[in-house]
């Protein structure tokens, strides 16, 4: 729950909107309630006055009656318009919020979100707390306040009737929501579970179709995938059944509700304390409420959810920087010589990378970093650029980094990871991102320089042309090039390659590192790589240490 | 809301709808029952309206004492359990009716992927995934709402106009005139609007592919000093959406906005009539209070169809995914007998063939000739796209050649069950499959019979024994999603000693060693030198080192092959080059 209201806080200035949204959901509410019982309070009237033969100005409640349809459908339309945009304004409010978190926090923190199954469950976090406002919040909102003025209307009538009305609203309004969230809670978590769980099965055995196939062991995986299906659809089924179970209590209870006020009013009108058309109006006024309250049920079946998703949203926001900034930067240093003394490095899990690490990379120098995996080539990359925190001295220009501004830091790096990300636009885009002011012809000496003019050259959209989520839409070698000359365009005196040529074959291998080592010329060089080719280009290799020390479990 | 397009093309939308209510045959029984036990809760509902204007009528004209309303709020009570237990039934038999058509479907959908004849490399996989897991449980809504709610529309208003018209014929015809209208209207600005809708709401589905990928590509963000960039440009995205959807909702609702004003006026004007014939005493209050509380009671399956229209759209949209795949032709061969599999698998032979995929797509081979002898190691090089792949997939018998044909000891492999001719032969893909379970399930796989012993004998063949071993559990250490947990190399020589443990004649390995260092490549090699004893190998390969190794080299140009079947001798000149 506090997690769900921090969420809400990030969107307070949002709050005028919310709340217009929710008294316009109680106007459309009252009047369908008025509108009843007006028209119950008039016909019974015309009726008494019918066989009493007295006159009835009826002019007044016809009228009220049809303003109130009208003002019902206008409201209702209105309500509408008003809580989507409210959602939509409290939608990006959230987004750039969570974004901005996230900065900081990556790649540390995030790596575990990488993956397909958690990268989809941020996702499908991020699209429940859309529905915050407009499914949950909203109704709960407009129910609340529903019910409690509904029934002090209808105590200045008779105190007895309000109170038989509010214990009968309050099996719907209050009681079966949380039974019914109580009941769905277990089946929701389970079949948010076994989705998962069967979406990677059924991942699984289409990609790795034919092979399946030649194992003999496509009906061993489809039977997997039934006994997943069966039983994510019991699951569905059970919160099926207690959304039935719901609708059919809000009908009994609303059937018991409408018995015990006849029975109370009717007394009432013995007695005298109401007249007979008094007493279709309440009658009437309470039905159409039961109505109302009927959707609080269905938000509260959704909260459990939507608090699960805000947890892990906030969980993970509110987590320490990975890397700590200094509180006074020191500006920036002017020279570029990159000093590594006794630097150590070791993941949460005590699992030493790097221990008593020394680098010297003179100003204008080109280093190969080589070794098996697991040697902590990549991470000397990462700690470099402050993606992690180091023990041990790292000094650029004579300036110690950890006193430096991360940020600013960078600007001096141009650096292209081990496994870059290609966005999911166009290849220009994706190479603009490193310098949104690069001239048509500066892009193009980059796609020359990362052998990508020819492919390039043969496609239809050529530059435009889009690469799909993740890359999906271009091979690994043309990812990689895409993402090398992305480096390039960025121009920073100290230059990080993470296995440039990685997936390209001999004859492009050559060439790409022919024009990179033409176009760095001056430039501070640390290339990482496990292949022969790219050490032709530096001055020294240096050899990381074999022993990994990977543990497992 | 809408997750599912709607195409814009109508006859497209018909046939997937018609093959959906065909799919709804198989849960025939437990749908009638339910839309049975809907129209009879809607009987009780009408009933509970008689009782209370019945009970009003006592109480206020006749002046009746709770003592004689009791029993009238005795029946009230009893038509409101009635009513809850029908509705409850109604949603329970839809719920299974929907179950049962998912369960189906799911399986019938999963098993056919697998039976059609794959053309080469699955395009897109996502799509497929998509399909049979959340396209199927799309099918619901339109199962257990829709069909449903459709059938008390269109019978309960008609019960009620029955009703009503002998009581009061003004008001039965307000309600009779009003209610074409919902339908004709919602269909008039609906359609349009609910398409646009949908588009709406798959550009949210955009927009947070946006932000994930944003998130996803975080580090690089921060290595170009663009997040602060990108942060602004989510806003802007974030505002531009809500402005286009907005403009868009303001027309949508219109439609809400109809249905509601017919409804709303209709119950209002219904009020007004019955207001002056009580007036004049032509009516009773019990008949005109009846009238009254029906006539929102006759509206009320309309508004209900109206918001089960999206249910629909989406399990309209799902079908016309789902639909097409089922169509789809399996894989059969119209042969009157079929041969057996030579006993050893001698030479193959590809002669003549070609293959083109679907579409302008590349990946095709044309006229291929080559050769392959027993127990040797031929290595295919290339490009990416050059048809590698394509060759090893028709030699699997995956796809067939469009021309020319394959012979083993002179033989069509076309003749052979495939079944037969698949436990000849292991392939491993670049990416070998491992599911979620124990090492040693993963190696036995498709086996019926595999001693640990065997599965030691062939670990230590594939030099696998040692880190095997050392795993907590050994063979019982359970591997992850796709063998998450051990390397790229371990994982390469798991699926090698699959290949031991299955004593195939002929192995086709795909970049054996791609994306491994120097010594998990060594040891691969050396696992792969004891798989090529006795056995004939297909190597797709374009590492100097994996070529090195084989006998003969062939190399793929644009589908064709480049350079004639060489010898040892021209392999080496082939990598001096």
């Amino acid at each position: 729950m506090r997690d769900l209201l921090t969420i809400l806080a990030v969107a307070r200035s949002r709050w005028s909107w919310m709340v217009a949204g929710v008294l316009l959901g109680v106007a459309v509410v009252a009047a369908n309630a008025m509108l009843m019982a007006v028209s119950g309070w008039f016909i019974t009237s015309m009726a008494v006055a019918g066989l009493s033969k007295v006159s009835f100005n009826y002019f007044v409640p016809a009228a009220t009656i049809r303003a109130l349809a009208i003002g019902r459908t206008v409201g209702r339309y209105l309500e509408r318009l008003v809580t989507h945009g409210a959602a939509f304004r409290i939608l990006a409010e959230l987004r750039l919020w969570l974004f901005c978190k996230l900065v900081p926090l990556s790649p540390g923190l995030l790596e575990r979100y990488a993956s397909g199954e958690l990268a989809g469950r941020l996702r499908s976090d991020i699209d429940s707390l859309e529905t915050l406002y407009l499914r949950i919040i909203a109704p709960l909102a407009t129910g609340v306040i529903t019910i409690s003025v509904a029934t002090l209307v209808v105590a200045f009538w008779s105190k007895t009737a309000a109170i038989v009305l509010f214990m009968g609203l309050a099996v719907p309004g209050f009681i079966l929501p949380l039974f019914a969230r109580w009941l769905a809670e277990a089946h929701g978590r389970e079949s948010t579970a076994l989705t998962g769980a069967l979406r990677t099965a059924v991942t699984d055995g289409i990609s790795g179709k034919a092979e399946l196939l030649l194992l003999g062991a496509v009906e061993k995986h489809a039977a997997t995938v039934d006994d997943l299906s069966a039983r994510l659809i019991f699951e569905q089924d059970r919160l099926a059944a207690v959304s039935a179970g719901n609708l059919a209590a809000l009908l009994l209870s609303a059937g018991a509700g409408a018995a015990a006020l006849l029975l109370v009013c009717t007394a009432q009108v013995n007695a005298g304390a109401l007249t007979g058309p008094q007493l279709v109006m309440l009658l009437l006024f309470s039905a159409a409420l039961f109505e109302a309250a009927g959707g609080m049920p269905a938000a509260m079946q959704l909260l459990p959810a939507a608090a699960a998703s805000a947890g892990r949203i906030t969980e993970l926001t509110a987590a320490a920087l990975p890397v700590a900034e200094p509180l006074l930067p020191q500006v920036l240093p002017t020279g570029f010589a990159l000093s590594l003394q006794d630097v150590s490095f070791s993941y949460a899990g005590d699992n030493q990378v790097l221990s008593g690490f020394n680098l010297e990379l003179p100003q204008g120098a080109r280093v190969a970093l080589t070794g098996d995996s697991g040697s902590g080539k990549s991470t000397v990359a990462e700690i470099l650029l402050r993606f992690r925190d180091y023990q041990g001295s790292i000094t650029l220009g004579g300036r110690e980094l950890k006193t430096l501004a991360a940020d600013d830091l960078r600007l001096l790096i141009a650096a292209l990871p081990q496994k870059p990300h290609i966005f999911n636009t166009t290849i220009r885009e994706n190479l603009r991102l490193a310098r949104p002011e690069a001239s048509a012809a500066e892009i193009a000496a980059v796609v020359y320089d990362a052998v990508l003019d020819e492919w390039i050259a043969r496609l239809p959209d050529g530059l435009d042309t889009r690469v799909g989520e993740g890359g999906s839409a271009v091979s690994g070698g043309e990812a990689r090039r895409i993402a090398v000359a992305r480096t390039l365009l960025k121009d920073a005196p100290l230059v990080i390659l993470d296995e440039p040529t990685e997936g390209l074959d001999a004859g492009t291998e050559q060439k790409l590192l022919e024009r990179i080592d033409c176009r760095l010329q001056g430039k501070s060089l640390l290339v990482i790589t496990h292949r022969p080719a790219p050490l032709a280009i530096v001055d020294r290799v240096v050899r990381m240490g074999a022993e990994t020390g990977r543990n497992r479990l | 809301m809408c997750n599912n397009p709607t195409t814009e093309d109508p006859t497209k939308e018909h046939a997937a709808e018609r093959w959906l209510i065909g799919e709804l045959k198989t849960v025939r029984q437990p749908l009638l029952i339910s839309i049975i036990a809907a129209m009879l809760a809607t009987v009780a509902t009408v009933l509970q309206a008689r009782v209370l204007a019945t009970a009003c009528h006592r109480a206020v004209i006749d002046g009746a004492a709770v003592a004689a309303i009791m029993p009238l709020a005795l029946y009230l009570l009893l038509f409101a359990l009635l009513r809850s237990v029908l509705t409850f039934y109604a949603e329970r038999q839809a719920s299974a009716a929907a179950a049962l058509l998912k369960k189906e479907v799911r399986s019938r959908l999963y098993r056919h992927l697998h039976a059609v004849q794959s053309r080469g490399r699955v395009a897109d996989s996502s799509a497929l995934v998509e399909a049979v897991t959340q396209g199927v449980d799309y099918l619901e809504p339109y199962v257990a709402r829709f069909i449903p709610h459709l059938a008390v529309a269109a019978l309960f208003p008609l019960l009620c106009i029955l009703l009503l018209f002998p009581l009061d014929w003004r008001s039965s015809a307000v309600l009779l005139f009003s209610a074409p209208f919902i339908p004709l209207f919602m269909i008039l600005i609906g359609k349009g609007a609910q398409n646009i809708n949908c588009q709406q709401w798959r550009s949210l589905a955009v927009m947070s592919g946006h932000l994930l990928d944003l998130i996803r590509g975080l580090p690089d963000l921060k290595i170009c000093s663009a997040a602060r960039r990108e942060a602004a440009a989510v806003a802007r995205i974030s505002e531009g959406y809500r402005q286009s959807t907005m403009a868009v909702l303001r027309v949508a609702f219109l439609s809400a906005f109809t249905l509601e004003f017919f409804t709303t006026v209709g119950t209002a004007v219904v009020a007004v009539i019955i207001g002056f014939r009580l007036l004049s005493g032509s009516l009773s209050l019990v008949d005109g209070l009846f009238v009254l509380l029906v006539a929102p009671e006759f509206y009320l399956p309309f508004r209900t169809l109206g918001l089960s229209y999206h249910a629909r759209m989406q399990g309209v949209a799902a079908a016309e995914k789902l639909a097409p795949l089922l169509a789809a032709d399996v894989f059969s061969k119209p042969l009157p007998e079929l041969v057996a599999v030579p006993e050893k698998v001698l030479a193959i032979a590809f002669e003549g063939v070609t293959f083109r995929h679907g579409s302008d797509r590349g990946g095709g081979v044309t006229g291929i000739d080559l050769l392959l002898p027993a127990g040797t190691v031929t290595a295919l090089v290339g490009e990416s796209g050059a048809g590698k792949s394509t060759l090893a997939g028709l030699l699997l018998a995956l796809a067939s050649p469009q021309e020319g044909r394959i012979t083993v000891n002179g033989i069509d492999i076309a003749l052979f069950s495939p079944q037969k001719w698949h436990q000849r032969l292991a392939w491993i893909p670049q990416k070998p499959f491992f599911f979620c379970g124990s090492v040693r399930e993963n190696l036995a796989i498709g086996l019926d019979l595999c001693s640990d012993a065997a599965i030691y004998a062939a670990l230590d063949a594939a030099v696998a024994l040692s880190f095997v071993t050392q795993l907590s559990g050994g063979l019982d250490y359970q591997l992850g999603d796709n063998g998450a947990g051990l390397s790229g190399g371990e994982l390469r020589r798991l699926a090698i000693t699959r290949v031991l443990l299955r004593e195939a004649d002929l192995v086709i390995l795909d970049e054996p060693t791609a994306g491994l260092d120097r010594e998990n490549e060594q040891l691969v090699m050396a696992a792969l030198t004891q798989v090529a004893k006795e056995r004939t190998l297909l190597l797709i390969s374009h590492r100097e080192n994996t070529v090195s190794w084989a006998d003969r080299v062939v190399r793929l140009v644009d589908g064709r092959i480049e350079q004639p079947v060489s010898t040892a001798r021209n392999a080496a000149r082939w990598r001096a080059e």
